[in-house]
């Protein structure tokens, strides 16, 4: 299969056209005297796929918790949504109401039942009438095929209903971003597939998406741009067939060979 | 309950005494009037200053024949000197049987008016007090089992004897200890000094006389072998320069039972021969007759044990969960306030708060403390350490990407911790806090220290009468069994309901 074959929810030349909603400048993260994030600067349009790769260690997962600020940069700004969430006066909360995030481990509230894990952030962050989250709620479960679960109790569920569920408990607040932080790894290779058509899903309505994968193919199918992280910085990026296809910088050529 | 029981016990004698006293105040209004007394003003002073009134009385809780219980009610030449006394004067009291030193320590603190414990009037304890004139002359005397070879101090080399910790007894032992070459075991109670000897590990009591001669009547398997020594008298005692009209009272009326023979009767009843004590004698000595006997004694006391206990464990419960999310709040200060109470109430012994709460803080504040006040505070402060650290330990134990999910979802760290993490923590703490509510139980039983009247304490007043501590320990000890099994069972239930 190619590239060609696929629709990509927003082409490269229409993508810089739209408008700018994160924008991440000479970002540095260090945890303790271990700096993994070396001066990052990243500009994400609305609409846009992103998919960001690279060796384990490379800071690819904290590069997206800055993002929503799950951890807090040591220097550098981020710009959410017009939001400098590096501002220590900012309502991250706030913030974070317009940014789903998607976890490995899926980290569905045990002490829920499924509905309840997606009505829980309508109904008590955003104020909404328990009948109408429900009613959304509800929605989202058929949408991620998983209805029938509402009112099973999340650890009765197999791996990928669980991050099904996540999804659609992201999606319940409605929000403008979707990060995704290895939201496949954790599954049976079997159970990979369901998550991913529901991420190519997403992609195709247009949701502005920064997805960390090891699913190259995904990379390669349904993204828009594809950003290769290596000892803290990006070492690379563009088009996924121009990433995939010609890698200019060595790391990039040794790290393809050993994943494709 | 200790305090409830001896305010029943109190307000059934103020009705008694009442009427006492208005007979009591109409004859010495007659008799300052009529007859000349030998000193009519002081005597109808000290009548007036005290007649009416109600005082608070401290006293042992195990100095037989001076003050034990007899079939669940305080007695002895002491309760019946002063019941005697106070009729003749016109007051009204209630006693706090609290323990010797308890005893003391509570007049000290003010939470008691008086003591009469069988104290005997020493320099040392005058620096403190002011006594009473003496009502009774004793004197030490040592004891030894029947079988035993030891007659005299000189017998002793090398072996051990046991005395009551801070009476004569000790203190005359200790004086010699060295001449003679013998090691003094101090004890608390009057029936440990038996147990001991009984069991071997002293070979020797020193003791009051009074004291072995009725635990001699009571069938303990001793000889008195040496003559009274270091004579002293006891005396009825009051705080240094407080309580002076009480004081004034207790002498007027002592000498007007001396003088009336009311006195001599009192101790005829309790060291004359052993046929006085007759009545004892009939009772059922069985293990079973020794249940039956206790029974409500003991019923009390699992009362009180149980009441005390989930009353504390609900304080404990609260100051728990707010101190464990002190605890693991990014907020420094409240972490730090969290650490200090937890530092404090942890490395500190129950036995101290119990005593400074109940009598460290009327000395300090000069408000009277109520015994379960004490009792709870003591117990929840010192449990509600140990559930911080369990309610810290279990959201700790929470997945760090349930805080994670819910805060990228625009939750609160408040919300989150309401809705996630705390539903969570609480089945994780659950098993951990039970524990904590059956230690919490036998926690409970150091109270006995302050004469709150749980179990434990009953069981010590039940010994120190009848001298049978391995049978009564072991009722007590299948009373604490019911209990738990009371407690576990409700909190068993509370947390399925929880789940």
């Amino acid at each position: 299969m190619t590239s060609a074959t696929i629709e990509k929810p927003v082409e490269a030349a229409a993508a810089s056209e739209a408008p700018v909603v994160i924008e991440v400048k000479d970002l540095h993260k260090s945890f303790g005297k271990n700096e993994v994030l070396k001066g990052i600067d990243l500009t994400i349009h609305k609409g846009e796929v992103i998919s960001i790769i690279g060796p384990s260690g490379s800071g690819k997962s904290t590069l997206l918790r800055c993002l929503n600020g799950l951890e807090t940069a040591t220097s550098g700004s981020i710009v959410v949504a017009g939001h400098d969430i590096t501002d220590p006066k900012c309502d991250m909360d706030a913030v974070r109401q317009d940014i789903g995030m998607v976890f490995q481990h899926f980290n569905l509230f045990p002490n829920m039942t499924v509905l309840e894990n997606v009505t829980y952030a309508p109904i008590n962050v955003k104020g909404m009438s328990e009948a109408e989250a429900k009613k959304i709620g509800m929605g989202l479960l058929g949408t991620v095929g998983l209805a029938e679960k509402a009112d099973a109790n999340p650890r009765s569920l197999s791996g990928g209903q669980k991050q099904r569920v996540a999804i659609a408990r992201a999606l319940a607040m409605r929000p403008g971003i979707m990060l995704f932080d290895e939201a496949t790894s954790a599954l049976d290779p079997e159970m990979v597939n369901d998550v991913l058509d529901i991420m190519k899903g997403l992609a195709q309505e247009g949701m502005t998406m920064v997805v960390v994968t090891h699913e190259m193919g995904f990379a390669r199918e349904v993204c828009s741009r594809v950003i290769f992280t290596a000892d803290g910085v990006i070492a690379e990026q563009g088009d996924p067939a121009e990433v995939f296809g010609h890698p200019k910088s060595p790391r990039l050529q040794e790290f393809l060979s050993k994943v494709l | 309950m200790s305090c409830q029981a001896q305010a029943q016990l109190g307000t059934a004698k103020r009705l008694r005494h009442r009427a006492r006293a208005l007979l009591a105040g109409a004859v010495a209004v007659i008799a300052a009037l009529v007859t000349a007394l030998p000193t009519p003003a002081l005597a109808s002073a000290t009548s007036d200053a005290v007649a009416g009134k109600h005082y608070i009385v401290a006293t042992d809780t195990t100095f037989a024949p001076f003050e034990y219980r007899d079939g669940g009610e305080l007695v002895g030449i002491d309760m019946d000197i002063l019941a005697a006394v106070a009729e003749e004067e016109g007051f009204t009291y209630e006693v706090q049987s609290l323990g010797f030193n308890a005893a003391l320590q509570a007049v000290t603190s003010g939470t008691a008016d008086m003591a009469i414990a069988g104290a005997s009037i020493t320099e040392e304890r005058k620096q403190m007090y002011d006594f009473s004139d003496p009502y009774f002359d004793s004197g030490v005397q040592m004891a030894v089992p029947k079988s035993s070879d030891i007659a005299s101090y000189e017998d002793l080399a090398g072996k051990t004897v046991t005395a009551k910790t801070g009476a004569e007894g000790e203190s005359f032992a200790k004086s010699i200890a060295d001449q003679y070459g013998f090691d003094v075991y101090s004890v608390d109670q009057a029936s440990t000094m038996y147990q001991l000897v009984a069991a071997g590990q002293a070979v020797a009591v020193f003791d009051d006389y009074p004291i072995i001669a009725y635990g001699i009547t009571q069938g303990q398997d001793l000889k008195i072998v040496t003559d009274k020594e270091q004579g002293s008298s006891y005396g009825a005692l009051v705080a240094k320069g407080k309580n002076q009209e009480l004081l004034a009272a207790f002498n007027e009326g002592l000498a007007k039972i001396q003088a009336n023979g009311k006195y001599d009767e009192i101790l005829e009843k309790y060291l004359g021969d052993t046929a006085s004590s007759g009545s004892t004698a009939e009772t059922d000595t069985s293990f079973l007759g020794l249940v039956k006997s206790s029974l409500p004694a003991f019923v009390e006391g699992l009362k009180n044990t149980v009441l005390i206990t989930l009353i504390s464990f609900a304080f404990a419960l609260a100051i728990g969960i707010i101190f464990g999310l002190f605890r693991v709040s990014p907020n420094a200060v409240l972490n730090w306030i969290a650490k200090f109470y937890v530092w404090l109430f942890r490395g500190t012994p129950i036995l101290v708060w119990a005593f400074f709460f109940y009598f460290g803080i009327p000395q300090l504040t000069g408000v009277p403390m109520n015994i379960w006040v004490a009792g709870v505070l003591t117990l929840c402060l010192n449990s509600g350490a140990y559930v911080t650290e369990i309610v810290r330990g279990a959201i700790e134990a929470v997945d760090p990407g349930q805080m994670e999910a819910s805060r990228s979802l625009g939750a609160s760290y408040g919300l989150t911790m309401r809705k996630v993490i705390l539903p969570q923590a609480v089945q994780i703490a659950i098993p951990s806090v039970i524990n904590q509510l059956i230690i919490m139980v036998k926690d409970s039983s150091l109270l006995l220290a302050i004469g709150f009247a749980e179990l434990l304490y009953q069981a010590q007043q039940i010994y120190a009468a009848n001298f049978r501590v391995t049978e009564t320990l072991m009722i007590a000890a299948a009373f604490y069994l019911i209990s738990i099994s009371i407690l576990t069972w409700l909190a068993n239930k509370a947390s399925r309901r929880l789940k």
